[in-house]
């Protein structure tokens, strides 16, 4: 156990650091939904950085944290799945990536060349046609898009079925906590900057004690998302895709409520970082679905217990 | 960063636990009820013994005061395998975690040859006097008062929820020599100093665990005042960053989640709402855990610990909650004379966020200091 970051982990994080400079600020004039990230999408894949897993040196650790980094752009790129699922899958599979979970629009799904389709605990992959692909317009700040069905399904087995789902989880840990510094970065400088009764809103104890606990929270689901990127033990993403789920919930009212009105307008960035937690909150089942995968991985809940569970049984694949 | 143990961490962890499976007593977990209880007392002054004499007690002291100089993972990992299994070592985990370092750091020669080498010994449990019934969570206001009568002190006041102070030989006192912040003083005084009374104040936390003390012209000498006079804000300071992130609270919690589950479970009860509360709580120790090994890394590694100790401690605290929340709503009969260990973590999880100071104190350290969120008028 040592957190001290090694040679090539600072000299990756300062490289990433030092490309996110120019990606840092929403254009004064955006007032949309999603800001799609083009350029950055551009910057990384010449610079390799969707590869940072399979380099020895680096590995998946290296890529959880860039992904946590980026994720506090307020850009939105497919990064995630690119960095910590795509090594995972059995062959070469082109990029972006994207999930469709249970046949509901997903992140990034209309401009991608490999989608993981999930269906109970069955996942297949497609490269789908772009004619099967269509965006849908939505309040989630990701350009979302829906699957239409048509190409053939590549079917995982249950082992490697299981493996993507464990990184999916990382890979939603990971931007969960990237997003939620931002978003409480975002909320320190209004508090900071707003007064109310005279002095800034920062100053009042019942703002600070919310901002606080959400400052826990975010560090508590960084610390885990990094531990799990590391060990690669289902447990431990599980963990970890459960308390990003469970503390994103939290975070998003409380943050909100510290903007009061300037948050909901298009105009201030906030939407752009809450809204992408709250695309995540229902993603891979939700915490319900993370709850069961911690009892089956971390208390040894028997699989029939777990079966006879009401709310798993759609979730589940027939046995 | 790596999050795997390394060979010598897991060979020291192996180590206490064999030394815990040796030394713990078949009815241990029935004596656990009360860690201040005389029962448990007595106990861990054999117990302690024991530690010191298989060079376990204080392995994180220097070699000159018994140690062996080992780093803060050490301290850690033993910390939390006591903690884990019950804290057999009482009210001495004090010792081990503050007073002693503290003593080192800022004691006399004298105070030093005195003190430190019966905690290494495992001989001699502490108190520490630093609540007063006006003077809580704003300790700067405490009125006990320490007035110098040529070369000694005479001390009067009042103190409040001293824990093991029945069973102390010492205690860290913190008294008035001069108006304001800077006029509190540290004092080490024995117990039996006449004048001082003890009295038990009965409370949901454990028998005997928390006292009203009563100094009455408590007459001490000069030498017993620790550092300088006025020092004792800083050297609070200094005692209270180790005790932060003191008591691994997480490892007795993710024990005792565990253990519901499978009573849970073997009843046929594990339930889904049992399910999702379970898995939460379980998160949120994960979580607390992994706060605080950030801590002891940056001790281990000589980097001064900032204001991420106090959010540690405040997401120790939230799973101490969900834990005994959850142990509350689904397994109530622990309450009930049901199941001894889960009664004494229920006692010693409800005050987490109040012990070693409230945690809306942490929230405010974090809000200003990790967040820099404009501070409070005052």
């Amino acid at each position: 156990m040592d957190f001290r970051l090694t040679a090539d982990q600072s000299a990756l994080v300062e490289a990433v650091d030092k490309l996110a400079a120019q990606f840092q600020a929403k254009p004064t004039d955006f007032r949309g939904f999603a800001l799609p990230g083009h350029d950055l999408d551009k910057e990384l894949d010449d610079g390799q950085y969707y590869d940072i897993a399979q380099v020895p040196e680096l590995g998946s650790l290296c890529a959880a944290m860039a992904v946590e980094r980026l994720a506090r752009l307020p850009y939105a790129t497919e990064y995630a799945l690119s960095m910590l699922v795509r090594p995972q899958l059995p062959g070469e599979w082109p990029r972006p990536l994207a999930a469709v979970d249970n046949g509901r629009p997903g992140r990034f799904v209309a401009a991608a060349r490999t989608l993981l389709v999930i269906e109970g605990d069955r996942i297949g992959l497609v490269r789908p046609d772009a004619g099967d692909l269509e965006p849908v317009e939505s309040l989630f700040a990701y350009p979302m898009g829906r699957w239409k069905g048509g190409a053939k399904l590549t079917p995982l087995s249950r082992d490697e079925a299981a493996n993507v789902r464990k990184w999916l989880r990382v890979a939603l840990a990971c931007e969960t906590s990237g997003l939620s510094h931002a978003a409480i970065a975002s909320a320190v400088d209004h508090l900071t900057q707003r007064k109310q009764f005279g002095r800034p809103l920062g100053a009042f104890q019942a703002l600070r004690h919310r901002m606080a606990e959400c400052a826990v929270l975010a560090g508590g689901v960084r610390w885990l998302a990094l531990k799990a990127a590391d060990t690669a033990d289902p447990g431990d993403a599980a963990l970890a895709a459960l308390h990003a789920q469970e503390s994103a919930t939290r975070m998003v009212y409380d943050l909100h409520q510290m903007l009061g009105a300037m948050g909901m307008t298009l105009e201030h960035p906030l939407h752009l970082w809450t809204y992408r937690m709250k695309a995540l909150l229902s993603e891979l089942g939700g915490r319900g679905r993370q709850a069961l995968a911690v009892a089956e991985e971390c208390f040894g809940t028997a699989p029939a217990t777990l079966n006879a569970v009401p709310s798993a049984a759609p979730e589940r694949a027939p046995q | 960063m790596h999050f795997a143990w390394d060979p010598e961490q897991q060979s020291f962890r192996s180590t206490v636990r064999a030394f815990l499976a040796a030394h713990l007593p078949s009815d241990w977990e029935s004596l656990a009820h009360g860690p201040a209880s005389e029962a448990q007392s007595a106990f861990s002054k054999r117990f302690c013994g024991q530690l010191a004499q298989a060079g376990l007690l204080v392995p994180h002291w220097p070699t000159r005061w018994g140690g062996r100089g080992a780093g803060a993972w050490t301290a850690f990992i033993l910390a939390e395998e006591m903690w884990e299994a019950g804290e057999p070592r009482g009210g001495q985990y004090m010792n081990v975690n503050w007073i002693g370092p503290t003593l080192m750091r800022y004691g006399s020669e004298e105070q030093q040859a005195r003190y430190i080498p019966p905690m290494a010994r495992g001989e001699t449990i502490w108190c520490q006097g630093f609540s007063e019934p006006e003077a809580g969570s704003d300790l700067a206001s405490l009125r006990t008062r320490a007035e110098k009568h040529g070369s000694s002190y005479r001390i009067s006041g009042q103190k409040i929820w001293t824990s093991y102070a029945q069973h102390a030989a010492t205690c860290f006192l913190l008294a008035r020599t001069a108006p304001g912040r800077d006029g509190i003083s540290v004092f080490l005084v024995p117990m039996d100093t006449p004048g001082i009374i003890v009295r038990e104040i009965p409370s949901l936390i454990g028998e005997g665990d928390i006292h009203e003390v009563f100094w009455d012209d408590v007459e001490v000498p000069g030498n017993a005042l620790l550092g300088a006079e006025g020092q004792a804000w800083e050297i609070a300071r200094a005692a209270l960053s180790l005790e932060r992130v003191g008591i691994p609270r997480f490892a007795l919690a993710t024990r005792m989640l565990h253990r519901a589950v499978s009573m849970l479970e073997r009843a046929g009860r594990f339930g889904y709402g049992a399910i999702e509360q379970a898995a939460r709580a379980r998160a949120a120790c994960e979580a607390a855990r992994f706060y605080s090994y950030s801590i002891v890394d940056q001790r281990e590694h000589g980097i001064p610990t900032g204001p991420e100790a106090s959010a540690a401690r405040f997401a120790t605290v939230m799973a101490e909650r969900a834990v005994h929340e959850f142990v509350v709503e689904h397994v109530p009969e622990a309450l009930s004379g049901g199941e001894a260990m889960l009664l004494a973590h229920h006692q010693r999880a409800i005050v987490a966020g109040i012990a070693s100071g409230a945690a809306e104190i942490q929230l405010n350290l974090i809000a200003t200091d990790l967040l820099k969120l404009p501070r409070e008028p005052r």
